[in-house]
């Protein structure tokens, strides 16, 4: 081994060994277990190794297909709000002013909250008899107020907004990382060619945060495919499955059920998405690096 | 004056946003047991510091935040630490398998976390390390390094090599030009994953759950999980409790914006 | 050599952590309570009289759900570390089954458990063995607003359309359009079970067939009580928002005055009746659920029982432990104290409880005629099951009933059909 590569290995070294632990080892017994039929609470089935039989009974797993299309939904609602809302954060707290710092502060609060802690707020705040939802709609008019989250099309909604509330602000930071990596020099030259605010914001700002942005939505959207926190406490996947995203389907047959081998299925399938979803946007940040500004 | 108006405009708009909800939930904790429900509801409480005090004294909060303090606080050192190192590596020696390492650790960031937590679990048992600060860190570590690396990589990456080569033909070793010329030019990017790792930790709720099982070891997720009681949900201090939890996060991040800030005016080595 | 070994003994002696008397610790996992009484005094209590015994606890969410999780966590991965624990009343059959509870056979003998209720016993009973010492009891009933029903001069109801009809009548003449009248727990939890199994069952019908292990949803019986709580309950007197219910919200509603019926477990009562959080505090009235005509009420039970992990290393003393918390003197401090109801029969005919708690009376009739849950060890899956039907027969408009009833209990007869080689015990 050439001595660089002998010295980036050492510089890897501990990421590796914890990587490897606690990471790899588990995923590797999540993979594993998917190939058994495991179901603890019958222990005289045996662990048998039952190969796909868990994968092809998902792929024709109604629940499962419903849960599938929840979370793509999911997915699909809350990225772009997650994004669009925090590159506009973004933009406002790169500006120079005065108090720019509390609302930086300020705007790392719904990030700040745990998720336990915030889905017990916005389930307070949707609740239908004294929430703050209704009131803000309705007035004190208690007659006309909504179940916001006893409605199976409502239900996903709250789930999707109370995410957005959360991370939004986690976009915002990497966006304004991104941001403020542009030196002022560019801006300048810009208006001095006589380029608009708008047109500046196309051909200046948007190219050189390009590679935050992609990094934030993949990022992102890994995440918002395993949403599971909000869930388990808001709504606990109802009302009548409306919001059983595939990581809350998967945790309760793992932890509930019992059924280890096929709750494991679930989460290698949560997976592979991811996977194929990553590689897509990969691909997208590799072109965009290569068409990048040169400095 | 139109730009001031704009951002006045914007700014009390994101104002709002963050704010409205967290606020709601604040002033909640100062309304009196009969004001929490009250239908419709009250939006200005009558302060009354009840929650506070149950939540302080009865339910031990602040030992809950202490918990999460340190469990947070030292996952996000190390993992900074070694995913810096780690990320200058990847950002600098031109390996090969650069990418395929930084997808590898992606991949990791994709599996959902409660298959893993049986596993982990486990893992955790036969060391010994249940119940103890240091099990639940190296979860922590293991499952930030990826979001880590992959921010501070992208950071090195920007990062001009001239000066570094300079400095390493006058004779400093790759180590000391990582600490003395790259890591403080990146200040920003390194700001960003420490904030973005310790709010992971911070916000963490089912390892902590399965992990720590000592009261005295509890995290503030897992504390305020405890504040429900078999049929009772207490949201007074529930809300005193999050409204106090609050406030580290705040200063906190008060004190790394800055950081973020400094970063930029010290090491704009651009173009 | 020797002078090796006592080197090493005296290392061992002289290291921290030993001592001469050393304590034998017992692990005892169980969910925070809101009151010392509940577990820290009768703790105390125990390691008074047993020197050399510490309890050291663990504890979890009160949450029915997270604590399960918890504990199975310990039991799949046989930690020994865990002694005695608690469980949900639901639990005992799977716990059984998976070979994490030790069967108290040998301890507790039929004679004593003849002096608990029989629901509990049944709930802790599986294949002819006993797995769990009842510790705690709830079961359902319906709660009213006394002071309206004497109003508009209308008896409490006995049967469910009673109750629909008396709601309506009270709803037309009392002109508050905030008010309601019902409130239960409908959300898509383990509580909608509870809940609609008390329709199910008053109506002459069944979860599922016990011996035959086939699922009984799309029996008529079940049919009809579903059919009833979507068109009359759920459709005439109660709110949509009580899909969303868990207890704590159902009994706001009641307590801010807002329901004229509410279905909830005893302790709603002195919550009801405290006038600090309650505005009808005094004009509340308990009492069995009703049924359908032709059927018998039923309540669904509640409650926590006492088991030893089989992988605990200390058994007989983990046991000392158990008996000495469910004992009666125990159990009647504990009562007296946070106003839990017991699992001893003899205590419902105590003076000094009934003194103190005169509720407990009335509830001995109910929890005679507590319904446990059924119980095998597949009991969550088909739990998640029903759930999933009856949210989706409920929240859905315009769902047809016998279609996704017929889905259900194919889905559940599939669960049940594992359950059918179990070999014998």
């Amino acid at each position: 081994m050439r001595s660089s590569h002998r010295l980036a290995f050492l510089f890897l070294l501990p990421s590796l060994i914890f990587v490897g632990l606690f990471a790899f080892y588990p995923i590797f017994e999540s993979f594993r277990l998917s190939f058994y039929r495991s179901i603890l609470t019958l222990p005289w089935l045996g662990q048998k190794m039952v190969g796909w039989e868990n994968y092809t009974d998902l792929w024709t797993d109604p629940v499962a297909a419903q849960s599938l299309r929840t979370t793509v939904f999911f997915v699909v609602t809350t990225i772009p709000l997650e994004l669009g809302i925090g590159l506009g954060m973004a933009l406002v707290m790169n500006e120079v002013f005065r108090g720019r710092g509390l609302l930086r502060a300020i705007v790392l609060i719904p990030w700040a909250i745990p998720t336990v802690v915030s889905s017990q707020m916005w389930r307070f705040i949707f609740n239908d008899r004294y929430g703050l939802f209704n009131f803000v709609l309705f007035g004190g008019d208690a007659s006309r107020y909504l179940a916001p989250l006893a409605d199976p099309i409502l239900a996903p909604l709250t789930i999707i907004v109370a995410e957005v509330w959360k991370t939004a602000p986690f976009v915002a930071l990497i966006v304004l990382a991104g941001l403020q990596t542009i030196p002022d020099e560019l801006y300048e030259a810009a208006s001095i060619d006589g380029a608009t605010v708008w047109q500046q914001f196309r051909h200046v700002t948007l190219p050189l945060i390009r590679p935050a942005l992609l990094l934030a939505l993949l990022f992102r959207t890994i995440d918002a495919l395993r949403v599971f926190d909000l869930v388990f406490v808001m709504t606990q996947g109802g009302p009548a499955d409306a919001t059983n995203v595939l990581s809350f389907y998967g945790y309760k047959k793992i932890f509930a059920e019992g059924m280890v081998g096929y709750g494991s299925a679930i989460a290698v399938g949560v997976f592979l998405v991811s996977l194929i979803l990553s590689l897509v946007y990969l691909q997208i940040l590799k072109s965009s690096r290569l068409e990048r500004t040169p400095r | 004056m139109k730009r001031a108006a704009m951002l006045a405009i914007f700014s009390v708009g994101i104002g709002i946003y963050c704010l409205i909800p967290y606020l709601w939930f604040a002033l909640t904790s100062w309304k009196s047991p009969a004001e929490l429900t009250a239908i419709p509801p009250k939006l200005i409480p009558s302060f009354h510091w009840d929650f506070y005090r149950s939540a302080l004294e009865e339910r031990g909060l602040l030992r809950y935040i202490a918990n999460s303090i340190i469990v947070a606080g030292t996952a996000t050192g190390i993992a900074i630490a070694i995913g810096s190192v780690a990320a200058y590596a990847l950002a600098r020696f031109q390996l090969p398998w650069t990418n395929a390492y930084l997808l590898l650790l992606l991949a990791i960031s994709m599996f959902p976390q409660i298959a893993i937590a049986g596993p982990v679990w486990n893992l955790l048992n036969h060391l010994d390390w249940l119940n103890t600060y240091r099990g639940l860190v190296a979860a922590y570590i293991a499952l930030s390094l990826p979001l880590a690396t992959w921010i501070l990589t992208t950071f090195f990456r920007e990062v001009p090599h001239e000066i570094e080569e300079a400095a390493l033909i006058d004779g400093c070793s790759r180590f000391q030009a990582f600490y003395k010329i790259v890591l403080p030019i990146s200040t920003p990017g390194i700001f960003t994953a420490a904030l973005l790792v310790f709010i992971n930790a911070w916000n963490e709720f089912f390892f902590a759950l399965i992990v720590l099982t000592d009261p005295n070891l509890q995290t503030l997720p897992v504390g305020i999980a405890l504040f429900p009681g078999e049929y009772t949900m207490p949201w007074g201090e529930i809300a005193a409790a999050s409204t106090l939890a609050t406030v580290p996060l705040i200063l906190l991040t008060l004190l790394f914006q800055r950081g973020i800030v400094r970063g930029l005016a010290a090491g704009a080595v651009k173009g | 050599m020797r002078k090796l070994f006592r080197s090493i003994a005296l290392l061992f002696l002289l290291s921290p952590g030993y001592s001469p008397a050393a304590e034998t610790p017992l692990r005892f996992v169980t969910w925070k309570s809101e009151t010392a009484q509940m577990w820290d005094q009768p703790i105390a209590d125990f390691e008074k009289q047993n020197p050399g015994l510490k309890i050291i606890r663990e504890i979890g969410p009160q949450s029915s759900t997270q604590l399960h999780d918890l504990i199975t966590q310990k039991l799949k991965n046989r930690d020994t570390e865990m002694d005695v624990f608690v469980m949900d009343v639901i639990w005992p059959a799977e716990f059984a089954s998976a070979g994490w509870a030790l069967p108290l056979d040998r301890f507790f003998a039929l004679a004593e458990q003849k002096q608990f209720l029989d629901a509990p016993i049944l709930a802790n009973r599986y294949r002819g063995q006993i797995f769990g010492v009842p510790l705690f009891v709830d079961a359902g009933l319906l709660y009213y607003r006394k002071d309206l029903l004497e109003k508009y001069r209308i008896p409490p109801p006995r049967t469910w359309p009673e109750l629909v009809q008396a709601a309506k009548t009270i709803l037309a003449q009392e002109k508050d359009p905030q008010l309601v009248g019902f409130s239960g727990q409908f959300k898509q939890y383990e509580g909608l079970i509870c809940n609609m199994m008390e329709y199910i069952l008053s109506n002459g019908g069944n979860l599922w067939d016990d011996q035959k292990l086939v699922s009984t949803l799309n029996q008529p019986a079940a049919l009809a009580a579903v059919r009833f709580v979507r068109d009359h309950i759920i459709g005439e007197i109660a709110h949509r928002g009580v899909l969303a219910y868990e207890e704590p919200e159902s009994l706001v509603l009641f307590t801010e005055g807002k329901a004229i019926f509410h279905r909830n477990w005893p302790y709603a009562w002195s919550v009801a009746n405290d006038s600090r959080s309650s505005k009808i505090a005094g004009k509340i009235g308990m009492m069995p659920l009703p049924f359908f005509p032709g059927g018998k009420g039923a309540a669904a039970l509640g409650g926590w029982q006492l088991a030893i992990s089989r992988f605990s290393k200390k058994s007989e003393l983990a046991w000392r432990f158990v008996s000495f918390m469910t004992s009666h003197a125990m159990q009647k401090r504990v009562t007296l104290s946070t106003g839990r109801a017991p699992a001893r029969a003899a205590l419902y005919t105590d003076r000094e409880v009934l003194d103190q708690l005169p509720q407990l009376g009335s509830l001995w009739e109910t929890f005679k005629q507590a319904v446990p849950r059924p119980t095998t060890p597949v009991y969550v899956p088909l739990s998640n099951i029903m759930q999933r039907y009856f949210s989706s027969v409920l929240a859905l408009p315009d769902t047809n009933i016998d279609k996704r009833a017929a889905l259900a209990a194919r889905d559940m007869d599939r669960v049940l059909d594992l359950v059918r080689e179990a070999p014998a015990p």
